[in-house]
């Protein structure tokens, strides 16, 4: 790792100037979790590290809050994955949230590990990891995973990079319906739907999201819960202490009557970005629940799937995974 | 003193007979089972728990010497190639650094991606690092191969060119030097019993099995890191502070180097984290850390310190070797008929991919067995020694194969077991944890899950152990001073490589002197202490503890002469001594302390070593007159049949060791041998690529390693043994415990599921198919490495 600098600015607009002049050179710390990763891994040699958690005022207090308002929620970018998993007082309804955030990584980084941090997360695909592999996502010209091993990549919406999504919130909160708040560096924030956070491969191989130099994540807004609403998350790892899932689903539901509707079903670390499964979505809305259609569900939410040779394994082990989340937000016994 | 032929009382519990021993000159009657003993046996903490714990100790990484340059390593990034010109030059003009020095020159052929190329020192690790930069090499690339598969085919590249150098190390016992060499290809010596050709030929064939296992790479990945840090003192005397589990190999590699006396040449070694069989070493297995180290601080002038990062400790220190195994049995009615295992695997660049001595030297009631491994070379860092070299991989396959069988002969996996084995406590430890961990029970249920296709499955497995009592005579030089105030102190240059070998070696001199243990010091970990063995081959406490209670005997007798003289009795004979130890004779008393203070001089000081290994009980090792350490454990896992994902809430470790010299240390050894066993079984394994030739992993987030909620309720029974083998009667227990764990758990998985998952790690992706969840496309084995 290289030196660097730290530096500590007390509002969002002199911190957002900071990082869009320097491009490349310096970049935003939130957790640092990531960032420092990358940096040890000798991916990035940034010279200056600028603080969000130095920002002061209303500001400071909106990144590192969480609030209600109007039934819904608003959780600033800088609450951690710990303080998530943690809170007494969100909604049952946001259970499949509080579940992800409290079964990602460690405690140790759960503890230090932003929500904005962990949305806006690189890769974790193994070429792009190693320092001296230069693939598609670092500019060279073409991804090694599709070739090589790519037992931890993705079976869905990939190509030309197969990466899946790192981030364990992400899918969740896609099934949510939740939206992200961006200060664009200037003057202005926009709200935009979560999905519109992440792009595919296709549109830029070597991004993932589509914020640009110095626009910053604010925070992420939950909507007010529909009627009888619940959620649940489901995810599956090689190692059970500190490590990636291997696959994640989310789903979110109303049920009334003893009929599921307002159905949303997300994958996550399937897809190159939180992955929406309509086709899953279209066979539960407004059915009965039962065990067979929850697997007719899991296979439809697979049906688009194109696994490589290394990771078919991934779609029966979704399909587990999605039964399991439509059982637990179901209420209904799995045997 | 001993006598000609000493009877002994050796054995175990139910089972103890009085041997007559011819001891060895000079002798003590080796503690057996009739021995008493107060300190020895017992649980005692670690005497240094306190300064780990509190961060006091100081590890190799920790030592600062002021002025001292850091040092870095540029590692080759191509598995084969051709050094084309190597140029230090440009670093030595970057900021800090001092010394710049070429490992590899023009002409060589590089072999793995991680080998020596250069290496610098600078005055901060951050300036050594970027340095390498601005080194020029130029390289031109060769055909490789990174796996067994390729690596084996008759037109692979070859890795070496001739006759290939055997690298061991005293982590690797028995075994070993190989045929001849063909490609890539080496057997190395098989071991048979019978005709296991007749046998096969012979078999029906609905009671033969016939299936291939394989295992993957396996890193150590001890905790700190391979290094060392060599300060010159004057143009021919060196001191140097090493992350070793072998300080003497240490001490003769650095002398050899550089032509130096090897008593000029002193080596420290307080605290060490973790070796596992890979730090024998001034170098590591695939970096000559040593040279490297030593020359730069040569040229720099200055102390030099040298570790390495995480991705060389994967890539260059060594590693356990993988291996491919084709395993066939038959069976007639309910008796083994033959064993035939033909196993391919790969040190890299180096030699030693056998896979032990379980399939040959456990079910030995089985009449024809033949074991046959070969070494593969591919293009990678080179095996090593590692817990056990061979036979975790070996276990893994034949117990699970068994296992098959066991189903296809319609017999209870543990009974046949019990009635293959010949060696009567392992029989004893399975009969026993058969009825510890409720199999017959616990079978019935697993089975019923399998019959009601519960998600969630549990299943059962139990499989063996088999090591010996690698002890070594002569080889530890151990001194003990019996001070005039009334302490003790133990003196040899051993490692404690984490064991707690230097509380058991306190409570050996307490008990010859019956003596409080805080009365006692142990000084070890340098050179200047005394000639010690290296911690491998499960050897240290065998060969350390009788010299310390051979000299402690010596010393003890001085002192009784002593006390002789002072209580006004003719001769030593007439003195005894008490449990508080009080000196007693000629109707008159005087303690320790008494005693000890009117030592002549300085103190009283004795120093002896061990004695050849002079019994064998219960049983002896397969081929050497040694005893054998047994072992048995079982283990119980869940599989969830919807991801594939196996979990291991439990495992029975039931394990003999000769004499337990100190229960804490010995079940710390035992944890950490079914911690490592299952990280083993669920998920470590190296990933190379084969389009780079390099490994994917080499780092601890994706290399994975059993974590605190991965790892298993361990249950440990512990079996005395009286061995009548040394003074002392302590055996190993570092690798046994580590043995039998993976097999374990893999035929607990087959019970689960009622299919074999034929390939460690027994991750989702294996269960999954093993389920017939989706249709893995695992190609054939090939013809070529086909028995
Ligand atoms: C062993 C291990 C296991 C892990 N397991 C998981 C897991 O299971 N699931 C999971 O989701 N994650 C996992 N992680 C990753 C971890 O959760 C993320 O690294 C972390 O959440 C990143 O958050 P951070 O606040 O530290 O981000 P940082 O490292 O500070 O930032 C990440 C990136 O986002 C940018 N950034 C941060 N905040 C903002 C903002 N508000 N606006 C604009 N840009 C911003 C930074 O510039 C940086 O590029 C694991 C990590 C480790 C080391
Ligand atoms: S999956 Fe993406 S990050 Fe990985 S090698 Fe391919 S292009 Fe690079």
């Amino acid at each position: 790792m290289e030196r660097f600098s730290i530096v500590r600015l007390a509002t969002l607009k002199e911190t957002s100037a900071r990082v869009a002049e320097g491009a490349g050179e310096r970049v935003i710390r939130a957790g640092g979790i990531d960032l420092l990763d990358r940096m040890k891994e000798g991916l990035e040699a940034p010279t200056e590290l600028v603080e969000l958690q130095s920002i002061g005022g209303e500001e400071g207090t909106a990144l590192r809050g969480a609030s209600e308002k109007d039934g819904g929620w608003r959780l600033g970018a800088l609450v951690t994955l710990g303080q998530i998993a943690a809170m007494t007082d969100l909604p049952k309804a946001y259970r499949a949230l509080q579940v992800a955030a409290g079964e990602a990584a460690t405690p140790g980084i759960r503890n230090a590990a932003t929500l904005g941090g962990n949305l806006l997360q690189r890769p974790r695909c193994w070429y792009f990891r190693h320092q001296d592999m230069v693939c598609l996502k670092k500019g060279g010209d073409m991804c090694y995973a599709q070739t090589g091993d790519h037992r931890y990549h993705a079976i869905l919406g990939a190509g030309p990079s197969w990466i899946v999504h790192p981030s364990s919130t992400a899918s969740p909160l896609l099934a949510l319906d939740a939206s992200v708040e961006i200060w664009d560096g200037k003057a202005s924030t926009r709200t935009v739907p979560i999905a519109d956070l992440f792009a595919l491969p296709t549109v830029d191989p070597e991004r993932e999201h589509t914020l640009s130099p110095g626009e910053i994540l604010l925070s992420v807004q939950l909507p007010a819960p529909v009627a009888d609403q619940r959620s649940a998350y489901a995810t599956a790892k090689e190692k059970q202490s500190q490590d990636w899932p291997l696959a994640e689903a989310s789903v979110r539901l109303s049920m009334r009557g003893g009929k599921m509707s307002q159905v949303r079903v997300a994958l996550g670390h399937v897809a190159p970005i939180p992955w929406r499964a309509k086709e899953a979505e279209a066979i539960l809305e407004g059915k009965t629940p039962s065990a067979d259609l929850f697997v007719e569900a899991a296979k439809a939410a697979t049906s688009p799937a194109k696994p490589l040779a290394g990771n078919a394994y991934k779609v029966p082990l979704t399909h587990g995974l999605l039964r399991q989340a439509l059982h637990e937000a179901t209420g209904l016994a799995e045997a | 003193m001993a006598t000609n032929k000493t009877p002994i009382k050796v054995g175990f519990a139910g089972a103890l007979t009085t041997v007559k021993t011819e001891l060895p000159e000079g002798e003590p009657v080796p503690w057996d089972a009739d021995s008493k003993l107060v300190h020895v046996g017992k649980k005692v903490p670690r005497i240094d728990g306190h300064l780990k714990v509190s961060g006091k100790a100081k590890y190799t990484y920790d030592i600062h010497l002021p002025g001292m340059l850091w040092a870095a390593v540029l590692r080759c990034p191509h598995p084969a190639a051709k050094v084309v010109s190597v140029d230090v030059g440009p670093a030595l003009k970057e900021p800090g650094v001092k010394a710049a020095i070429a490992l590899a020159k023009a002409g060589d052929t590089l072999k793995f991606a991680g080998q020596d190329v250069a290496a610098v020192a600078a005055e901060r690790p951050d300036q050594a690092h970027a340095a390498l930069a601005a080194i020029a090499v130029k390289y031109k690339k060769l055909g490789y191969s990174v796996d067994v598969v390729s690596a084996a085919h008759p037109k692979a590249p070859v890795v070496h060119e001739g006759a290939v150098g055997e690298r061991r190390t005293e982590g690797h016992v028995g075994e070993g030097g190989g045929g001849t060499l063909q490609g890539n290809v080496r057997p190395l010596p098989p071991s048979v019993r019978g005709d296991v050709d007749k046998a096969m030929a012979k078999a029906k064939p609905e009671l033969t099995h016939a299936a291939v296992y394989t295992v993957p790479v396996q890193t150590h990945s001890a905790l700190e890191t391979h290094g060392l840090l060599v300060r010159w003192d004057g143009a021919d005397r060196m001191t140097v502070w090493a992350s070793t589990q072998s300080i003497f190999s240490v001490r003769d590699e650095m002398a050899a180097t550089f032509g130096l006396d090897k008593d000029k040449v002193r080596v420290v070694t307080e605290f060490l984290g973790g070796g596992f069989g890979a730090k024998f070493g001034a170098s590591a297995p695939g970096s000559g850390l040593g040279y490297i180290a030593g020359e730069l601080a040569k040229q720099a002038k200055a102390p030099v310190k040298l570790m390495c990062t995480r991705a060389d400790e994967h890539v260059c220190t060594g590693n356990r070797p993988d291996a491919i195994q084709q395993v066939k049995l038959a069976a007639k009615g309910k008796a083994l008929l033959a064993i035939d295992v033909t196993s391919h695997g790969t040190a890299g660049v180096g030699t030693g991919a056998g896979v032990g001595r379980n399939a040959f030297g456990i079910y030995t009631k089985c009449p024809n067995v033949r074991v046959t491994s070969y070494d593969v070379f591919t293009n990678g860092g080179p095996g090593t020694a590692m817990r056990a070299p061979g036979h975790p991989q070996g276990a893994f396959a034949i117990e699970l194969a068994l296992d098959e069988l066991a189903a296809k002969m319609g017999v209870d996996p543990l009974e046949l077991r019990i009635d293959h084995d010949e060696h009567p406590l392992r029989v004893k430890q399975f009969e026993r944890g058969g009825e510890t961990f409720g199999w017959a029970r616990k079978r019935a249920e697993s089975a019923k899950m399998r019959a009601g296709n519960a998600r969630i499955r549990h299943g059962y497995g139990v499989a063996a152990s088999l090591w010996g009592d690698f002890g070594r005579a002569s080889a530890a030089v151990a001194t003990v001073s019996v001070k005039p105030n009334a302490t003790i102190e133990v003196k040899n240059g051993v490692q404690d490589i984490g064991t707690g070998i230097v509380t058991v070696l306190a409570q050996v001199a307490a008990e010859v002197f019956r003596r409080p243990l805080s009365t006692v010091t142990v000084k070890y970990g340098d050179s200047e202490f005394g000639p010690s063995v290296g911690s491998g081959g499960s050897q240290t406490t065998s060969s350390v503890t009788p010299a310390i209670r051979n000299a402690a005997e010596q010393a003890k007798t001085q002192l009784t002469a002593r006390a002789a003289e002072l209580l006004g009795v003719g001769s030593a004979e007439e003195v005894t001594w008490d449990d508080e130890g009080t000196a007693h004779g000629g109707g008159k008393s005087m303690t320790f302390a008494q005693v000890c203070k009117k030592i002549e001089g300085e103190a009283i000081v004795a120093t002896a070593s061990r004695a050849r290994t002079y019994g064998t009980a219960p049983m002896a090792f397969p081929g050497a007159p040694l005893p054998q350490i047994a072992g048995v454990q079982f283990a119980e896992v869940t599989v969830d049949t919807w991801t594939g994902v196996v979990r291991v809430p439990h495992v029975l470790a039931l394990h003999d060791c000769g004499r337990i010299m100190n229960e804490l240390t010995v079940r710390s050894q035992i944890n950490g041998g079914v911690i490592l066993g299952t990280s083993y079984a669920l998920m470590e394994q190296r990933v190379m690529d084969n389009d780079f030739g390099r490994m994917l992993n080499p780092n601890l987030d994706c290399y994975k390693i059993l974590g605190a909620e991965d790892t298993p309720a361990i249950d440990i029974e512990l079996f005395d043994v009286y061995t009548g083998a040394n003074s002392t009667g302590a055996a190993g227990i570092g690798e046994p415990a580590t043995i039998p764990t993976a097999a374990a758990i893999a035929c607990a998985v087959f019970d689960a599921i009622g299919a074999p998952v034929r390939s460690l790690p027994l991750t989702p992706n294996r269960v999954l198919a093993a389920l017939g969840a989706y249709e893995a496309k695992e190609p054939p084995l090939p013809d070529h490495l086909r028995a």
